[in-house]
């Protein structure tokens, strides 16, 4: 073999190591292996967030400092388990480390963030990273972890045989973080020595490719070998806006040899991922030495109940329980204490002001809008605080195990569980999570189905109908569970039902395989998980203070406006007010569901924000009002009638609202993310528009049948 | 406070908010994430991008 490899010499001088001007360092690793969280140990607030053009991926470069102060640049790459890309973010990585894109700059050097944990899986990208042949530094994360579980990862062992520095770190911790900055501030660093023996069967056409991609495609020796090994294996290579395309003679060539493999039936890309996985497997077990077999280790045992097919789902289904029964019991007295305060603003402001237009914007537009959302902050914590302790004692991963059994039975790709779970809290996230899952089809089934997610903004909404479920008494705290629980449910389960249906129909596509990691249970940190809950808290509040505040006003001013006649009602007024126009206006194609008009406003008003419905509800019932009444608005809202004297509020009607917003695409921010990451409009008018149809039939199924039964009264 | 001043002073609250949230409906976003409401961009970068 004529080949060019690591460590053998000559090397032209830009790649012996050393960098005489600020050096840029490329962070690349696995996902979840501690990279960002390195990055951020690194960089602290010195980081830029912008787009790789032509593409929805974050580039996020840092600068950190060397001992004496020089400044060190650093990018950080999207997570990925081999350079062989299989999505967008991926294939940025390959693109940016391989120096295909025009617009990033090949790093000078690569700095592989390795989880200790798992080594040997981690080991795949670091062995590809080192067939570049560029200078590498490993930092060797998660040794506290590693500890824990047992493992002692002799790192100077894999120091010697890389021939790279190799540097042990707890970058959650911020442990090892000096030794690294040092490392990283090494005005020269030894080639990697490492090499692996590529298949005789592959190696002449490695030479060829080499050779052709050196000569025709302007690639430095070592960048161009690891480019043909790459070739060879990325059969489905992801290509996106920015990279350069191969020359036509490496192409031909490319072509030629698998033309030859495919006649003389040799799996090439096999041969070549087996030996590679061969030589990592020797190294591993030289450098990893696992604790002696003493039988299943404590996750392990756990594990047999939580993952179990059916004790997992009852453990779930009791954990779910257990959080809703808390966001009810728990939260009481905060809430009464919001309600008292907002009582006591209201009544303060018409005390020192006399009657007139602006008092009652203040008072029937911005503290009743404000007040009727802000209300559910208790409720929307202790969700998030639940939520949190789940993930930080890793249960979350089990869920995720448990669901994909259901999951993968109407197609879902196992990737899709965590833009699936972000939705719960919000679809944005959610929605952007999905640039992850490599199939396209798959990413767009996702897409369409995340917003079905129970987001926290449907929460307020869920909540108010609950509590004007049963008119004149408390709902019983088993009725408020059982029925949070099922509109979780629901829609949780109506996001399957789509996906299943979808990947039969508009994106047929083979079934996906998933492939997790179960990390070990560990105790929770409750620093984190109150952190997490003050962050969510602090959200809720801006927008509370901002978009919900200048919706109401603006509410108010629709609900005020134009003036009735001095003697007109509160009711009267609301009728011929703008806002009461609109509602009249949607009022046909609502009221087969059991809304009216003054419902059809919380409607339209509610797909600015689904939260905004408890605003305009609020508004609405406070114009409506007399001008001393504070009333609650859970009293408000059961006072309301039909022009016949019907309560407009029944049982019924609570239900089928709370149907309607299950399924309902209510949500502008969501519809503006799905056109940005699908490129076009079609997408999201699709999913607005079978979200909302779907949301209409169902919510006139409930109501129709429920009639029909009696139970509209 | 007269009731027409109050009418006044409302009137022009309701323009200012209308205004502004027509301002943030339009306005192009710089960062990848919805607009800073629902936590899908770390508080930091969003620090750095308002800057």
């Amino acid at each position: 073999m004529n080949d060019v490899r690591p460590g053998s010499s000559p090397l032209p001088p830009h790649l012996r190591g050393a960098v005489s001007r600020q050096p840029t360092y490329a962070l690349v690793g696995n996902p979840n292996c501690g990279k960002s969280t390195l990055f951020n140990a690194l960089t602290g607030l010195k980081q830029k967030v912008g787009n790789y053009p032509g593409v929805t991926v974050e580039k996020k470069t840092g600068t950190t400092f060397s001992q004496h102060g020089h400044p060190i640049t650093l990018i950080d790459l999207p997570g990925a388990y081999s350079l062989a890309a299989r999505s967008p973010d991926e294939a940025i990585t390959r693109d940016v480390l391989l120096g295909r894109r025009s617009d990033t700059a090949q790093p000078d050097r690569i700095l592989c963030v390795v989880d200790a944990t798992n080594l040997e899986r981690n080991l795949y990208l670091v062995h590809q990273v080192l067939d570049l042949g560029r200078p590498v530094i490993i930092a060797l994360n998660m040794m506290d972890l590693a500890s824990e579980a047992g493992l002692t990862i002799r790192a100077s062992r894999l120091e010697h045989e890389l021939g790279v520095p190799v540097i042990p770190c707890e970058a959650a911790n911020g442990k090892g973080i000096i030794d690294l900055r040092l490392a990283l501030s090494r005005p020269e660093i030894a080639l990697p020595r490492h090499a692996w023996n590529i298949p005789g069967e592959i190696a002449p056409a490695v030479s060829d490719l080499q050779a052709s991609l050196t000569a025709d495609d302007a690639k430095a020796p070592l960048v161009a070998r690891a480019e043909a090994l790459l070739l060879l294996t990325d059969r489905d290579s992801v290509r996106v806006a920015g990279s350069k395309p191969l020359s036509a003679r490496t192409a031909g060539i490319l072509a030629q040899w698998e033309k030859r493999w495919e006649a003389e039936g040799t799996d090439w890309a096999g041969v070549l991922v087996n030996s590679r996985y061969e030589a990592i497997s020797r190294l591993a077990a030289d450098v990893v030495q696992a604790p002696g077999v003493s039988g299943r280790s404590t996750s392990d045992r756990i594990d047999s109940f939580v993952t179990h097919p059916v004790w997992g789902w009852a453990i779930l289904g009791s954990l779910m329980a257990v959080i809703f029964l808390s966001i009810f019991t728990l939260a009481e007295y905060p809430m009464n204490a919001i309600d008292a305060l907002m009582a006591w603003l209201s009544d303060g402001v018409r005390a020192a002001m006399p009657a007139g237009d602006l008092r009652d914007l203040i008072t029937d537009g911005a503290i009743a809008g404000v007040g009727g959302v802000v209300i559910f902050l208790p409720q929307i914590l202790i969700l998030f605080f639940f939520i949190g302790l789940l993930e930080s004692t890793g249960y979350m991963a089990r869920a995720a195990f448990i669901m994909d059994r259901l999951m993968s039975r109407v197609g879902l790709n196992g990737r899709s569980f965590i833009p699936l779970l972000s939705s719960y809290a919000c679809a944005i996230p959610g929605i952007m999570a999905t640039r992850t899952i490599e199939d396209h089809k798959d990413r767009l089934i996702t897409i369409l189905v995340a917003p079905l997610m129970s987001c926290s903004a449907r929460l307020p909404v869920y909540l108010l109908m609950i509590a004007a479920l049963i008119p004149g008494e408390r709902v019983p705290l088993g009725t408020k569970v059982g029925i949070m629980l099922l509109m979780y449910a629901l829609g949780t389960f109506g996001a399957f039902g789509f996906a299943w249906l979808f990947k039969r129909t508009l994106l047929k596509g083979a079934p996906a395989l998933m492939i997790m990691e179960l990390p070990p249970y560990h105790l929770p940190r409750i620093r984190d998980v109150l952190m997490h809950m003050v962050e969510r808290a602090g959200m809720f509040l801006r927008r509370a203070g901002t978009v919900i505040l200048g919706i109401s006003i603006v509410l108010w001013f629709l609900a005020a406006y134009p003036k009735a006649s001095d003697e007109a009602t509160g009711q009267e007024q609301l009728a011929q007010s703008f806002a009461g126009r609109a509602g009249h206006l949607i009022e046909p194609a609502i009221r087969p569901l059991g809304f009216d008009w003054q419902i059809g406003i919380g409607l339209i008003s509610s797909f600015a924000a689904r939260e905004v419905f408890v605003s305009t509800m609020a508004v609405v019932f406070s114009a409506e009002a007399d001008d001393e009444d504070t009333e609650p608005l859970r009293q408000a809202m059961l006072g309301a009638s039909w022009p016949d004297g019907r309560p407009l509020f029944t049982p019924l009607t609570c239900f089928t609202l709370m149907i309607f917003y299950v399924f309902a695409m209510q949500c502008m921010s969501t519809i503006a993310v799905v056109k940005r990451e699908t490129n076009g409009w079609k997408w999201p008018l699709f999913q607005t528009a079978y979200m909302t149809g779907t949301a209409w039939v169902l919510s006139l199924i409930v109501y129709q049948v429920g009639t029909a039964m009696g139970w509209g009264a | 406070m007269t009731p027409e001043f109050q009418t006044i002073a409302a009137l022009v609250v309701v323009a200012v908010a209308a205004g502004w949230l027509l301002r943030r409906a339009l306005a192009k976003r710089h960062n990848p994430g919805c607009g800073g409401d629902c936590g899908c961009a770390a508080d930091e970068f969003k620090t750095k991008l308002r800057r």
